[in-house]
């Protein structure tokens, strides 16, 4: 276990920086513009909210910080995962990895958690504290100062609550549907390095193209789109609610019904977990996963 | 060092390894005991890195091989508990600052200790907060010296540690080496092609010629064996009808030729020189060369 944190560990010495430049460039960036721009409120269901203005500018400033900095720090582990087998090769330093006590299996599989989970997790954290703060500037510009600190912090902060604990739970949900395509890439950049990107996204296109002009079978493009389907469902909006806001009344009553819909779309993202199309993404997922520890395992005997 | 010993440290019988169909090790049988300081040397190709990743589960073998009493490939992160190595083309990440490398190492390594890592750094013109991307390439083998030799170890096994390494700091390694990870109970077995240099630390040695063992020996038994005559130039004919491993010369003038034997020399030629100890080079020079070629003549 100690080994395993460790690896992550690694991960954050080597990252940091970048993440934090990713993480706070952005809510830095986002903080002069708010602070120093010109803000116009161009919805009218915003424009027509009255009394709740401020309420509805707080938090689509904090839902929007939250989802930026969440979607620049996970596209970016996205990018770095497709590389994360043959880092180490790049700058030579697989022979100094392989000289420690440290399994294939763990130094595939800590990267990944870290790379997936954690940091993401980390970033709707840091965007919501950003959003937050950022709230502040945005409701003294269009409303005053006043305004923000009277805002309904107990409903807001437990809506907020509500929504960081529904991305937080649908991201490993999400990366479970996501697996067997982010572990194909890392296998198809394994075996044929920068090229495995191009032959994995030709493949697909070519194999779906001819399963469905020569045999008439839509089957790996619907499987393809059908990940990424569930894969944003499972990170949020699973269900069907539709939120309408017509005046203050109603404004509380979204924030007062948050935590239930996020309850029930919560339900419903792990009810969909119970799919034989996720059971079999998974083993082919683990198959994938198998192949690159044997590929890191052969890797290792043929270096130098 | 092939006489059978209780538990010896590394036992290789019948080890072959391949890469496709060469044989990069091929068919050696060898033991090394606790306490012993062995010199694996060969020329480039011979096979001791081949050997080397072998021993650490880096490389399938084929055959016997057991290091520390584990199958290196099925047990490698066990052995690597208990074993250190530095590869030849060892290149520590870049990215990390030399402090960063021995965090990780202490939450990678049971036996890693970090205060003795920053003691021996402290030797060395290495910071803890210099990034291994700003180290120069000795500094760099200076470092990663540092962190191996910071492991608790039973077995150390070093591909040409200290390649890029200036002489002082060739000679402070193999000191500290010596004076202070050795202690009678862990072995060393090192690669180097700098021979000379390490003659007078080795206990053994394992030569290799491509990929075969030609020699397996404590140092004691290679005096008892093999018999070098210093001769006059006058003689090199009767010298050579006694079918030497090898004529060299030791330096100018007539004086300056000698032979050297595998096993003692009929008295007759023994009486054309005068004896002496044969280096580890000659000899190493003598069992590995092509057989078509003779350093007399060059």
């Amino acid at each position: 276990m100690k080994s395993f944190l460790t690896l992550m560990q690694r991960e954050w010495i080597q990252h940091r920086f970048g993440w934090s430049l990713l993480a706070l460039v952005p809510l830095g960036l986002s903080l002069l513009l708010l602070g120093f721009g010109q803000i116009e409120l161009q919805d009218d269901s915003v424009q027509n909210a009255g009394p709740a203005l401020p309420v509805l500018v707080a938090m689509g400033t904090m839902a929007v910080s939250t989802l930026v900095v969440f979607f620049i720090l996970w596209i970016t582990s996205l990018i770095l995962v497709s590389g994360l087998p043959r880092r180490d090769h790049a700058d030579r330093s697989i022979e100094f990895w392989l000289s420690l006590p440290t399994g294939h299996a763990h130094s595939l599989a800590a990267p990944l958690l870290m790379h997936l989970i954690v940091v993401p997790a980390a970033a709707l954290v840091i965007g919501m504290a950003g959003g937050w703060v950022l709230s502040a500037v945005v409701v003294s510009r269009v409303v005053d100062v006043g305004a923000w600190f009277a805002l309904p912090w107990g409903q807001l902060l437990l809506a907020m609550a509500a929504g960081l604990v529904r991305l937080l739970v649908g991201l490993p949900l999400a990366t479970l549907w996501l697996l067997p395509l982010i572990l194909l890439t890392m296998l198809m950049t394994a075996w044929f390095r920068r090229w495995g990107l191009v032959v994995l996204v030709v493949a697909i296109g070519l194999g779906s193209l001819v399963l469905e002009q020569v045999y008439g079978s839509p089957l790996l493009r619907e499987i393809v789109a059908s990940l990424f389907r569930h894969a944003g469902q499972a990170l949020v909006a699973s269900g069907q609610y539709q939120f309408t806001v017509q005046g203050p009344e109603s404004v509380a009553n979204v924030l007062a019904s948050l935590p239930r819909y996020v309850a029930g779309d919560l339900a419903i993202a792990f009810g969909q977990l119970l799919s034989p199309l996720l059971a079999g993404g998974l083993a082919f997922a683990g198959a994938c996963f198998a192949l690159l520890v044997d590929w890191r395992r052969r890797g290792a005997s043929a270096v130098g | 060092m092939t006489t059978a010993s209780v538990e010896p440290l590394v036992e290789a019988r019948g080890l072959t390894v391949r890469y496709g169909s060469k044989r990069a090790v091929d068919d050696i049988s060898f033991t090394i005991p606790k306490g012993r300081v062995v010199g694996l040397l060969g020329h480039n190709g011979a096979g001791k890195s081949t050997l080397m990743k072998a021993m650490v589960g880096l490389a399938p073998p084929e055959g016997s091989l057991r290091v520390l009493g584990l199958d290196p490939r099925r047990d490698r992160v066990q052995l690597l508990e208990s074993a250190c190595y530095i590869p030849d083309v060892a290149i520590l990440p870049r990215w990390a600052r030399v402090a960063d490398l021995i965090t990780l190492m202490s939450g990678l390594h049971p036996k890693f200790s970090a205060d003795r890592a920053r003691q021996l750094l402290k030797r060395t013109s290495v910071g803890l907060s210099d990034k291994v991307k700003a180290l120069s390439k000795g500094m760099v083998v200076q470092a990663h010296l540092a962190l191996i030799a910071a492991i608790d170890a039973r077995l150390m096994i070093l591909d040409e540690p200290t390649l890029g390494l200036d002489v002082l700091s060739r000679k402070g390694f193999y000191e500290m080496l010596i004076d202070e990870w050795c202690d009678g109970e862990r072995s060393v077995v090192i690669s180097t092609h700098q021979v000379e240099e390490i003659e007078s630390l080795l206990s053994d040695v394992l030569m290799l010629n491509e990929g075969k063992l030609v020699l397996s020996i404590s140092l004691e038994d290679i005096d008892a064996r093999f018999v070098a005559l210093s001769h006059d130039t006058a003689v090199a004919e009767q010298m050579a009808a006694a079918h030497p491993l090898l004529r060299y010369r030791t330096g100018p003038g007539p004086g300056g030729s000698a032979a050297l034997f595998d096993g003692q020399p009929p008295d007759h030629v023994q009486a054309l020189g005068k004896r002496m100890r044969p280096s580890l080079v000659d000899l190493f020079v003598a069992l590995t060369r092509k057989p078509e070629l003779d350093r007399t003549q060059f």
